[in-house]
């Protein structure tokens, strides 16, 4: 964290930078979604649509969370903590989506 | 009592308790909201009807996302600011943090309000008619107020009530009110339609309560009301008695038996207890004369063409009459759900619309769906020449999306008004919209036309609310949930603001570590919406 004055000032440039980022992310994620021409996939919204807003919401959520949440010089504990949150949550959706694979779901199983 | 390592951090985790406990209360928060979107991602893949994409407002959308990442940055300032022991600086980033969160919910506001009087109705065939309904007019021009003062839409269920049946334990006084001064505008009497006797004591004889003929009110629907809980009380009482009786003598009788073996010889002896029971009136009927007009709100009645009970068991007797939903101004028509239902029928979608009710009654639906399929083909054809053949020579790389191909949404038709009635409408007006949906005052009748629909025609209907579809139950859910933590988080930043002063001047080190803490909340609130607005607005 930005103790001595020097390295505050230094992070409040680094602040400015990922608030230009996030800005451009932002802008960039609305264009892939109305811009014909920068529409990846097939026309309209799809699956690549889907997956490239993912991304850039998550590179997002990332610079979020590393500079302005301070995780990226963080104390261990703050990182089990959150980390196992987010571990925990895919393994909810990993838990939906092997229940939505389930065998009782196949018409033909049971023939 | 005093919190312990608030100021310096503990040795062995090396962080400061709030910390600690903030970092906590986020992991819960993850996991909310994790469940909440996993509920989206799962309601959509399990959609049975086409899903509304891309269909929220994107440039409150936009600007709610630049807001809440500026606020994130000048709560970070704020931190800084008090980091550096510099007050002033602290109260400007925090203030302008707070103002941030309150545009943010005056937007969201906005965009509620919007899909709160957004009325849409699915017919019979699955077409969805979307646009604003109309007011109930009296027979002066002036607008109908209901009891609320408020202003009845057109979207009213009319009963010609010959008969009332009033369920005695559930009637809803208001409701009863409004009938009867109804009935008294018209020049109708709600009469008893026959006595009513009652006992009311134990071993006591039939006494009227009410004579035929009475007229109704809520006294005597209460007083009635007031017999049957006495009476329905005093027979359990009695019947709960009897029962323990049985058991007791049961038990003695058979002392190695088990409660399962003897219970289905434990009964009560009816007829034994009937005289001693008192008179269960469980409803009573009203005849009106002459039969009158009643109007009913939908959510309040189950209609039907003879015989209609409303929300409180109210059975009332009598012929519907016309009760049709009047769009004011239509400004939506979606054929989407027709066609895929169609689809699955082996109906081409082209029959299928154009057998479809609205096809057949509403010229300017007929009008509006030839200019859209004409305009269809040049999207396609712009398609095609812009990406080409797929390698079979014949298919097109591109084609329309199901939404735009059967879809009339209110941009789309204030296209067709501007190209065919050549409507005009200023930039203001224009950039109104994005916000506040279609404007038919700018763009009249001619761009967004009156259309009544007849009851029977209606499958379902609502506002855009979370009682329209699942999409609407999770946009609200999700966003309503985030809206909450926007209000609370910038309380918590608003009261460090007013009230923090005398902490920083006495031990600032402390107050910027609370402010870090809130800092930290806000960001995650911003985490959630950088998520939120893609999912919802964009997909």
């Amino acid at each position: 964290m930005a103790d001595s004055i020097e390295a505050i000032h230094k992070a409040k440039k680094t602040y400015l930078l990922v608030f230009g980022a996030l800005l451009v992310g932002t802008i960039l994620t609305v264009l892939v979604a109305t811009v014909p021409a920068l529409d990846i996939g097939g026309h309209g919204f799809d699956i690549y649509d889907a997956i490239l807003g993912l991304i850039i919401a998550t590179t997002k959520s990332t610079l979020v969370a590393a500079i302005f949440m301070h995780l990226n010089h963080e104390k261990k504990l703050i990182y089990y903590v959150f980390f196992g949150a987010i571990f925990f949550f895919f393994a909810m959706g990993a838990l939906f989506a092997l229940s939505e694979s389930s065998p009782i779901w196949d018409y033909n199983f049971y023939k | 009592m005093e919190i312990p390592y608030i100021v310096n951090p503990r040795k062995d985790t090396g962080l400061i308790n709030s910390k600690i406990a903030i970092w906590l209360f986020l992991a819960s928060e993850v996991m909310l909201f994790g469940g909440f979107f996993s509920a989206y991602v799962y309601l959509r893949m399990g959609a049975d009807y086409p899903w509304p994409e891309r269909t929220l407002p994107v440039l409150p959308g936009l600007i709610n996302t630049f807001i809440l990442i500026g606020s994130s940055v000048t709560v970070v300032f704020a931190w800084v600011a008090l980091k550096l022991g510099n007050w002033r600086q602290f109260q400007v980033y925090m203030a302008i943090t707070v103002a941030c969160a309150a545009i943010f919910m005056v937007l969201k506001g906005i965009e509620y309000n919007v899909k709160f009087h957004h009325q849409a109705a699915r017919l019979n065939d699955y077409t969805v008619v979307e646009g604003h309904l109309g007011y109930e007019k009296d027979s002066e021009g002036e607008y109908s107020l209901d009891r609320h003062g408020k202003k009845i839409e057109e979207n009213m269920i009319r009963v010609v009530a010959e008969k009332l049946t009033f369920s005695v334990k559930r009637f809803h006084a208001p409701w009863v009110n409004e009938m009867l001064s109804e009935a008294k505008r018209n020049g109708s009497e709600i009469k008893l339609a026959a006595d009513i006797k009652a006992i009311t004591e134990e071993g006591g004889k039939e006494e009227p309560l009410a004579k035929a003929g009475d007229p109704l009110s809520l006294e005597l629907l209460e007083k009635i009301k007031q017999t049957q809980i006495e009476a329905l009380e005093h027979n359990a009482a009695l019947r709960t008695d009897a029962l323990r009786l049985e058991w007791k003598e049961a038990k003695e009788a058979n002392p190695g038996k088990r409660g399962w073996q003897l219970a289905s010889d434990v009964n009560i002896d009816m007829e034994a207890l009937k005289p001693r029971l008192l008179s269960e009136v469980s409803s009573v009927e009203f005849t009106v004369d002459p039969p009158t007009l009643l109007l009913f709100k939908p959510r309040d009645i189950k209609e039907s063409p003879t015989s209609s009970r409303l929300r409180d068991d109210t059975v009332i007797d009598g012929a519907m009459g016309a009760s049709p939903m009047v769009f004011h101004n239509l400004d939506a028509i979606d054929f989407q759900w027709l066609v895929m239902k169609a689809k699955e029928k082996g109906i081409s979608p082209e029959a299928a619309i154009a057998d479809s009710w609205l096809m057949k009654k509403s010229e300017f639906v007929r009008e509006a769906w030839a200019w859209h399929l004409a305009r269809n083909e040049k999207r396609q054809a712009e398609l095609t020449k812009d990406y080409g053949f797929k390698e079979d020579g014949k298919t097109p790389k591109r084609t329309l999306t199901h939404k735009e191909l059967y879809r009339l949404g209110w941009k789309d038709l204030g296209e067709m008004g501007v190209e065919k009635q050549q409507v005009k409408i200023s930039g203001f007006d224009k950039i109104k919209e994005e916000f506040k949906g279609p404007n038919y005052e700018a763009r009249g009748e001619k761009t967004f036309p009156h259309i009544s629909i007849p009851r029977e025609e209606i499958r379902h209907a609502a506002k855009f609310t979370p009682a329209w579809n699942t999409y609407y139950a999770i946009y609200f859910t999700i966003t309503g949930l985030h809206g909450l933590h926007v209000i609370g988080g910038a309380l918590v930043l608003l009261y460090y603001l007013v009230f923090g002063r005398k902490m920083f001047l006495s031990n600032p080190e402390w107050f910027a570590n609370r402010v870090e803490v809130g800092g930290l909340f806000w960001h995650f609130v911003d985490l959630v919406w950088i998520f939120a607005f893609p999912i919802f607005y964009l997909m």
